[in-house]
């Protein structure tokens, strides 16, 4: 950023000069010359910059600057050759850029999976605490607590007692409060989480237990 | 005495070995449940060797499923050991034709096995024991049992098996109907003849009687005493399978009552049990 | 929410007759442990209701529970070794009586052996087993003397049905298991 306003300064006093100068027409001629030496070098030192990597700029604002240059119309072989290689670099950047994108898209999907995972193991976790509750109260307790994972104490819990190919047979539909009761009462957990589904607000709208 | 030990044997294996998880959290020695024959189910699944020694039911692709040495040992523990009749030669001679081949086996589905239930009722006010025998009818899906007959003394009484000569000397004479039939009336004077006026192929319904009475009130149910089942399925033999509730290994439905009977008696036999088993 | 699951559950339907088919061994010994779980599920509650240390809004609580497992006309017969008069009695009538019991302490136990009969289908086509299962109860005095003792068979009716319901937009096909009759016998052996 501070290179970048560094060049603004540069590019800007370089105008005033410009403008400041246009007196007579062989100090004009000069300093068209001598513009057109600074608009070179500076266009030189920018696509060095790019194409090496240097630059602190964006990579909108590499693009935009090299298209500035081109635009200018140099007419400058070097800077033709250096506007090829910068463009060929930034293609590369911009192409990177995108999978680094879309790394980091899938990165944070993972991320809040592996966080709803954690509260799916935490259900896993309440079910082993109500089954070794040594009380009725310090189960009734944790029941309320696990409840609260829950969208509403009415969500859906299925529970899969056999698997073969596209067969499945379930257990009669429970409910999480009733499921979470009958732990109480069982004292045994005898399922493993298979499956969960979530709303907007993570809480869980659909459990699908497996029997152990 | 050698059988009860042979038995605590068997058993002994299958009580150590037991593993799966259950409720159970009873400390003691269990020999006992495990021998009894728990349900008439598995009556039949020992008797044709379709569960291990464990009770474990045998898949039906598996090798060992109804193997004929495997069964060999498994029947001895399905006979009352009190009774002669199932505990000697006899038994041993069903068993050898038991396993002379894979086949005799004992089918739910099978037909010919029948459930005695004696029950008690009350008629007119006074306690009186019926048995009502009962069949597995398929139906539809499934099956059910049916009421396929009933034995109450006092029905049976009412039809006895008089004497040949007796019951010839009953008849109407062919040619009654030129006369408006006016020595009907010699029938009804002797009411407990009048089934010697039916056709020789006449037998008494008991069932129907028995719905009669009910219908009309005069029989009203108490309560049900104690089942048994008459098995005809095997070739050549009949038995009987008894609920025994005693201490001992040699418990539960076992085989109460066995005889050897070739097929053409069995019939006449069958008949009792199931009277419209031929219809 | 509540009402939508009722409706899901009110919307379960039955599979016709023409889908009847012979289950695998496999799918039915999952069956098998399927029923035999609702009679290990009783086999708690009837320790926990039964248990002098249970409070009494549990107990109830669990009563509802434990009456849920069995159909409607449900009922239970006892008979002791000294008289074979069966006694009938309505489920929660049944554990109503349990939980009254006028014992100090009880101890209820079951035994490590369960057996589950072949499943046979009856004409509807709903599967009808029978479990057996065995129990010793124990009742003490305020002095901790053990004043009442028996040991009962305990053959109970399991109902097995295939339905299918929606869930979350999926059709789900399940086992709807229900208790039937419940025969009690005290037996000889202890």
């Amino acid at each position: 950023m501070k290179l970048r306003i560094k060049n603004f300064i540069l590019v800007t006093i370089l105008a005033f000069v410009t403008i400041g100068g246009t007196t007579s027409c062989g100090s004009k001629k000069k300093l068209a010359k001598k513009e057109y030496e600074a608009k070179v070098a500076q266009a030189k030192a920018d696509l060095n910059a790019i194409i090496e990597g240097t630059t602190e700029w964006t990579l909108e604002e590499q693009k935009a600057r090299v298209e500035e240059i081109e635009k200018s119309d140099l007419q400058n072989q070097e800077i033709d050759a250096l506007i090829v290689k910068a463009k060929e670099v930034l293609a590369r950047e911009l192409a990177e850029a995108e999978r680094a994108a879309e790394e980091e898209r899938l990165r944070k999907i993972e991320e809040e999976n592996r966080a709803k995972a954690e509260s799916k193991t935490s259900i896993s976790d309440y079910f082993a605490i109500i089954a070794a509750a040594p009380d009725a109260e310090t189960a009734n307790e944790k029941i309320n607590e696990a409840l609260n994972l829950f969208a509403s104490p009415d969500v859906p819990v299925l529970i899969i007692v056999y698997q073969m190919g596209d067969i499945i047979d379930f257990d009669a539909p429970t409910t999480a409060e009733k499921y979470l009761n009958y732990i109480k009462d069982q004292k045994s957990v005898t399922v493993r989480v298979n499956n969960v589904k979530y709303d907007d607000n993570d809480k869980i709208t659909e459990l699908e237990l497996i029997k152990k | 005495m050698t059988n009860v030990l042979l038995l605590s044997m068997f058993f002994i294996k299958t009580s150590e070995a037991q593993s799966y998880t259950n409720l159970g959290d009873v400390q003691t020695d269990e020999r006992a449940f495990y021998t009894m024959t728990k349900q008439m189910s598995q009556f039949m699944s020992r008797f044709n060797y379709e569960e291990d020694q464990y009770g474990t039911k045998i898949s039906p692709e598996s090798p060992d499923y109804r193997d004929r040495m495997k069964r060999k040992t498994v029947l001895p523990l399905l006979f009352d050991m009190d009774n002669p009749r199932t505990n000697g030669s006899l038994r041993d001679f069903f068993i050898a034709d038991l396993t002379e081949k894979d086949a005799n086996y004992f089918e739910f589905l099978g037909g010919k096995w029948y459930s005695e239930v004696s029950a008690t009722f009350k008629m007119n006010g006074e306690k009186v024991d019926i048995s009502m025998i009962f069949t597995i009818e398929q139906e539809n899906l499934g099956s059910k049992w049916v009421l396929t007959n009933v034995y109450f003394s006092d029905f049976s009484k009412l039809f006895p098996k008089g004497d040949i000569a007796e019951q010839q000397k009953h008849f109407l004479h062919p040619m009654s109907h030129e006369l408006d039939f006016m020595n009907i009336y010699k029938i009804f004077k002797t009411p407990e003849s009048i089934e010697y006026y039916a056709s020789n192929t006449y037998s008494p319904d008991y069932l129907s009687i028995f719905f009669y009475e009910v219908k009309c009130g005069n029989l009203v149910f108490e309560k049900v005493n104690s089942e048994k089942f008459h098995v005809f399925q095997i070739d050549n033999w009949y038995f009987e399978v008894s609920w025994f509730n005693r201490e001992g290994l040699n418990t539960g439905w076992l085989i109460s009552n066995l005889v050897f009977l070739k097929d053409d008696e069995k019939e006449e036999l069958l008949k009792f049990y199931q009277p419209n088993i031929n219809k | 929410m509540k009402k939508i699951f009722l409706t899901l559950l009110f919307g379960v339907f039955l599979l016709g007759n023409t889908q009847a088919q012979e289950l695998s061994h496999e799918r039915k010994q999952a069956v098998d442990s399927l029923a035999l779980e609702k009679v290990r599920d009783l086999s708690k509650y009837i320790k926990i209701i039964g248990s002098k240390e249970t409070p009494w809004s549990e107990a109830n609580r669990v009563i509802d529970r434990a009456e849920e497992l069995f159909a409607p006309d449900a009922e239970i017969g006892v008979s002791s070794l000294t008289t074979n008069e069966v006694q009938y009695y309505k489920v929660r009538q049944y554990l109503e009586r349990l939980m009254r019991l006028n014992y100090d302490r009880v101890e209820i136990d079951w035994y490590k052996i369960e057996y589950v009969s072949d499943l046979q289908r009856q004409p509807d086509g709903t599967y009808v087993g029978v479990i057996t299962v065995f129990q010793t109860f124990k009742g003490f005095d305020k002095e901790g003397r053990l004043v009442y003792q028996d040991t009962t068979k305990k053959d109970i009716t399991v109902y097995v049905k295939r339905k299918e319901t929606q869930i979350g937009g999926r059709l789900i096909g399940f086992w709807d298991v229900m208790l039937g009759d419940m025969r009690v016998k005290e037996t000889s052996i202890k």
